[in-house]
Formats: structure tokens, C-alpha cells, sequence
């Protein structure tokens, strides 16, 4: 089940600066393609034609088509043999790149 | 075929203000593809219409689909951690090769060899360790399965027993059985954050099988052909497919499959080894018919019940969300402990709304517990409530 919730959140969000929403979703794309600190990029296991990665380890997310909460609690968590990032990343950090993997996947 | 129990978690958390984006309320597919969407390549010869797809790698059997005693493998759910291998990965199958060691006479033995030392048939359910997790209320990562991350199949195989005999027997300080799929691991990634490799305490070795055939098929990549390690009684996970070593080690591997993955603990809880592993299974059972509808009179109730690693000794039937039991008749035969039983229940229902559940015991006294406690990654809901359908009679 996909849920998002809605909340304080949410609204701190839809009233973003259009520029800082631009920063965000470069900065989703960036850990996608280079990781962050010790933690390897998303890139390396997964396709995602946005980000002109090819890797055949985990799902093809074009695909997948995943919404922002399946890939945000997928790297959080981690999913079954994919390990969990919540301690490698910072929330912001998931954060972005569960929006810039949702807004692209599938284009 | 959309005949599902919406889980309680979809009013629960619609409830608390929330949006579910693109969940089909009703089919209990959540986030899953569309059902309509034709199956990928590697399934192509699987049932069309019997599955929900919650990705290209996990299908799910529709809860309605799997009531006989032996799960066909077109209709057995799909659940692959990697990529299935491909049959130009694979080769000639009985050239394949598993290096056995942890053994006096450790070696690579070839598939064709295998086929020649010894040979058994076990029945067992196979079922993914977060079968149910859909029926959980807090929100989890993986494929939201309801009931049907599960089948009943037949292995043919080695027995391991046989094999480590050949071999010599097992070194002296063993306590696990180490199982390592053959999926390659790409330069650049440590192998141990993604790679499968499983260890089981070495006592289940004694009922296991090294295994290259599925209900009378060779059996079929995309469930672990060639060759595949299969733990009677214990959860999916453990039954490593395209199985390349065969390991008796002193100890677990340091993969993180087995040393963070598949482990039970708290909702928030990271996961760690002192956490108990998804090995056994627990008694569970659930109603396969009627789903949603049916019309007043006599009612066949039938489901199917496994007690994990022990012998069923009951399942009850209620059709009043658990005020009252009665006891269900199984059905067709009794495959051994690893294996699940269907069951029937003749009832008289008048035109009305019955919450209809079913609940097993095995003959050691495991019962199934009306709820299931969260756990964070949704692992082993055998809850009997969660698992009941509200069927309308009329
Ligand atoms: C080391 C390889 C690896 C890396 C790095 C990786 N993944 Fe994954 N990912 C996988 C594998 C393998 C799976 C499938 C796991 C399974 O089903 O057992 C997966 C599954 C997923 C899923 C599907 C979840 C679901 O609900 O089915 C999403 C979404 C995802 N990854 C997103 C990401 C993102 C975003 C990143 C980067 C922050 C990332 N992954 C980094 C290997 C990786």
C-alpha cells in the first residue's frame, strides 16, 4: 500500500519557493547517480532512463513506476536483499530522491 | 478475481487523514502494477489473470486461485530477491555445479552427478516470509501480500543428508547450513549488501534437499532452476534459488540478507542478528472460498491450513467473526508436515453479512492468534482475524 501522508509537512512543501523545489530534485538526482559517503548510488542497481542509469540488480523503477512513499520507506527500510539507507542518508536526503525518482520513473 | 478483503488498514489509515495514491481499494493491490499488465518475459508461460504484480520480480496468487492440495507452477506466486538467471546465464543444466563445502571431501559436483547419487520428493509449502504483510497496519516496505505469497509444491531433489554422507560428513563445530545463489554481483558493489546467501541451523539440514524438479518439472528458472536449496518447513527466504555452494560453516553468514535482513523486531527497530530470523514457519490457514459472495443455503466454506513444520491437528471454522468455532473436515491427503491440507466446512447461511475465518492447530498445540503483533518489516502475520473475508449472502 502506498500511502502519503498528509500534514504539516505536506504543507511546508506546496508552499516551497518553485527555486528551492529545483534544488531539491538536483539533489535527488545527484545521490541517485553518486551515492552518498559510503553508501553506493542508487544507479549502480537500478535503471532509470532520467538518470541514463542501467543497473540490473534491483527493479527497473521506469517500470516499477514507484510513488514517493514506496521508494522513500524502500531506502529507509530497505526491501528484502536491497539494504537499508535511513542510517547513510539523512531524511532530506531520501527525501529528494524519493521525489526526484517518483516524479521521473516511468518518463 | 478481484475478490478480496480490503484490509482493515485501508479504512484505518484513510481515516487518519491520509491519501493512497493509485491503491485499487477493493483488489488489495496497493501499490502493485496493474493487475491487466501482460507478465514479464521470464513468466510469460505463467497463467494469465491469476496473479497480482506487485513488481516485475514478486507476483502474487490470487487468493481465490490457490485452494487445491498441490499449487500448479503456473499458478505458484513469483518472489525473486535478484533477477531470475537467464538461460544463456545457465548453460547446459547438467553441467551446472554446487561447490559443497564444510565437508571431509569438499568439491564441486555437477547437476548431472547429483542426479546419480540419491533422490526423494517432499512436500512443502512454499511461502514468503512477509506473506500477509498487507493485513498490517503500520506502513512497511515491500510488497503488500495478502494471502498468496504461498504454495504447496512438490521438490524432487537430493536429500543433504545423502550428499554430506558421500561427501564424508560435516567438519566438527558446524552450526549452519550456508546456501549462496549464483546471481552475479556487478563490479563496484560490496557482494554482501545484496548478494543471497542464507544459513539455516544445521539440524534442518536433515530434512533438506539440494532440488532440480517442481511438482513433475524440471524446475523452472524463475523459481531457482537449476538447481535449488529447499528447507521443508522454513519461510522462502532460506530456500536459495540457483544454488552455486553449499556451505557447512560454524558461522551465519555475514551477508546482509541474513545478518540484518529477514529478522523480526519492534516497528522503528533496525535490524540486527541478536533479532530472531525468518526460519521456521508458524501454523497458519485462511479461506479460499467463498470470497465475497455467495447464496443462502447449503455453503461450502474451504480454505487451506499449514502447520509449518508439524502435523495439523485442526482447523475450526467461524462464520461470526470468531463468537463461535466449528470444526472443519480436510480434504484430499495428508502430504507430511511441511505440507499444507485443505479443508471444508459445510455450513446454513441465511441472506445476511457473515465475517467467515478459519483457525489451525497442529498436533504440538500451536494455534493461530486472533491478532498478530506489528513487527517492523510486516514478517509472519498468521493473525486469524485479519485473515477472515466478509462474505455477503443473499
Ligand atoms: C546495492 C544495490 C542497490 C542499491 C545501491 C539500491 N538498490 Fe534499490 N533495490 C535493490 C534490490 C536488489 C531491490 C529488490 C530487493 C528485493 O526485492 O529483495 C531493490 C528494490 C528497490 C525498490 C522497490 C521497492 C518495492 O516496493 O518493491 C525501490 C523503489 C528502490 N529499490 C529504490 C532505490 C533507490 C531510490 C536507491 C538509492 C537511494 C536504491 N534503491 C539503491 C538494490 C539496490
Amino acid at each position: 500500500m502506498a500511502c502519503i501522508r498528509r500534514g504539516l509537512l505536506g504543507g511546508v512543501i506546496a508552499i516551497a519557493l518553485p527555486a528551492v523545489q529545483v534544488a531539491a530534485e538536483d539533489l535527488g538526482k545527484q545521490i541517485f547517480l553518486e551515492g552518498s559517503g559510503d553508501m553506493p548510488a542508487c544507479a549502480v542497481c537500478h535503471m532509470l532512463s532520467d538518470a541514463g542509469s542501467e543497473g540490473e540488480i534491483g527493479p527497473n523503477l521506469d517500470k516499477l513506476m514507484p510513488d514517493e512513499a514506496r521508494v522513500r520507506i524502500a531506502v529507509h527500510d530497505g526491501v528484502g536483499v536491497m539494504p537499508a539507507f535511513g542510517e547513510a542518508l539523512t531524511e532530506a536526503q531520501i527525501d529528494a530522491v524519493a521525489r526526484y525518482v517518483a516524479s521521473v520513473a516511468g518518463q | 478475481m478481484d475478490k478480496m478483503t480490503i484490509p482493515r488498514r485501508h479504512f484505518l489509515v484513510g481515516a487518519a487523514g491520509t491519501v493512497c495514491t493509485g491503491a485499487v481499494v477493493g483488489s488489495g493491490a496497493g501499490s502493485a502494477l496493474a493487475q491487466d499488465t501482460a507478465l514479464p518475459d521470464y513468466v510469460a508461460w505463467k497463467e494469465p489473470g491469476a496473479f497480482i504484480q506487485h513488481s516485475e520480480n514478486t507476483l502474487e496468487t490470487l487468493r481465490g486461485e490457490i485452494g487445491s492440495v498441490v499449487t500448479p507452477n503456473d499458478l505458484l506466486f513469483v518472489r525473486n530477491n535478484l533477477p531470475s538467471l537467464t538461460e544463456d546465464d545457465v548453460g547446459d543444466p547438467e553441467a551446472w555445479t554446487v561447490s559443497v563445502e564444510g565437508v571431509s571431501d569438499p568439491r564441486e559436483i555437477t547437476l548431472a552427478e547429483l542426479k546419480g547419487l540419491d533422490v526423494a520428493q517432499v512436500a512443502s509449502v512454499l511461502q514468503c516470509s512477509g506473506n500477509g504483510r498487507g493485513f498490517f497496519e503500520h506502513e512497511t516496505s515491500g510488497s503488500q501480500w495478502l494471502t498468496g505469497a504461498a504454495g504447496n509444491v512438490i521438490w524432487t531433489g537430493v536429500p543433504v543428508a545423502s550428499l554430506v554422507e558421500a561427501l564424508g560428513g560435516v567438519a566438527d563445530g558446524v552450526q549452519w547450513m550456508t546456501g549462496t545463489g549464483g546471481e552475479s554481483i556487478p563490479d563496484g558493489i560490496d557482494p554482501l549488501s545484496v548478494m543471497v546467501e542464507r544459513s539455516v541451523p544445521i539440524a534442518a539440514h536433515e530434512q533438506a534437499l539440494l532440488a532440480w524438479n517442481l511438482n513433475g518439472e524440471p524446475l523452472p528458472l524463475a523459481h531457482g532452476g537449476p538447481l535449488r536449496l529447499v528447507v521443508p518447513g522454513y519461510y522462502g527466504v532460506n530456500n536459495v534459488k540457483h544454488v552455486k555452494r553449499l556451505a557447512f560453516t560454524e558461522a551465519e553468514t555475514q551477508a546482509k540478507i541474513q545478518q540484518s535482513g529477514y529478522r523480526i523486531r519492534d516497528v522503528g527497530v533496525e535490524g540486527a542478528p541478536d533479532q530472531p530470523s525468518m526460519f521456521e514457519m508458524n501454523v497458519k490457514s485462511w479461506v479460499t472460498q467463498p470470497l465475497m459472495d455467495a447464496s443462502s443455503g447449503r455453503v461450502l466454506v474451504m480454505g487451506v491450513a499449514l502447520g509449518g513444520t508439524e502435523e495439523l491437528a485442526t482447523v475450526e471454522v467461524s462464520t461470526d467473526s470468531g463468537a463461535t468455532w466449528s470444526e472443519a473436515r480436510f480434504t484430499g491427503p495428508d502430504l507430511g508436515p511441511y505440507a499444507w491440507r485443505s479443508f471444508v466446512i459445510a455450513t446454513d447461511l441465511e441472506p445476511g453479512t457473515y465475517r467467515i475465518a478459519s483457525r489451525a492447530t497442529t498436533v504440538g498445540g500451536a494455534s493461530q492468534p486472533e491478532d498478530f503483533p506489528p513487527n517492523h518489516r510486516g514478517y509472519g502475520h498468521n493473525g486469524w482475524s485479519a485473515h477472515a473475508v466478509d462474505v455477503t449472502v443473499s
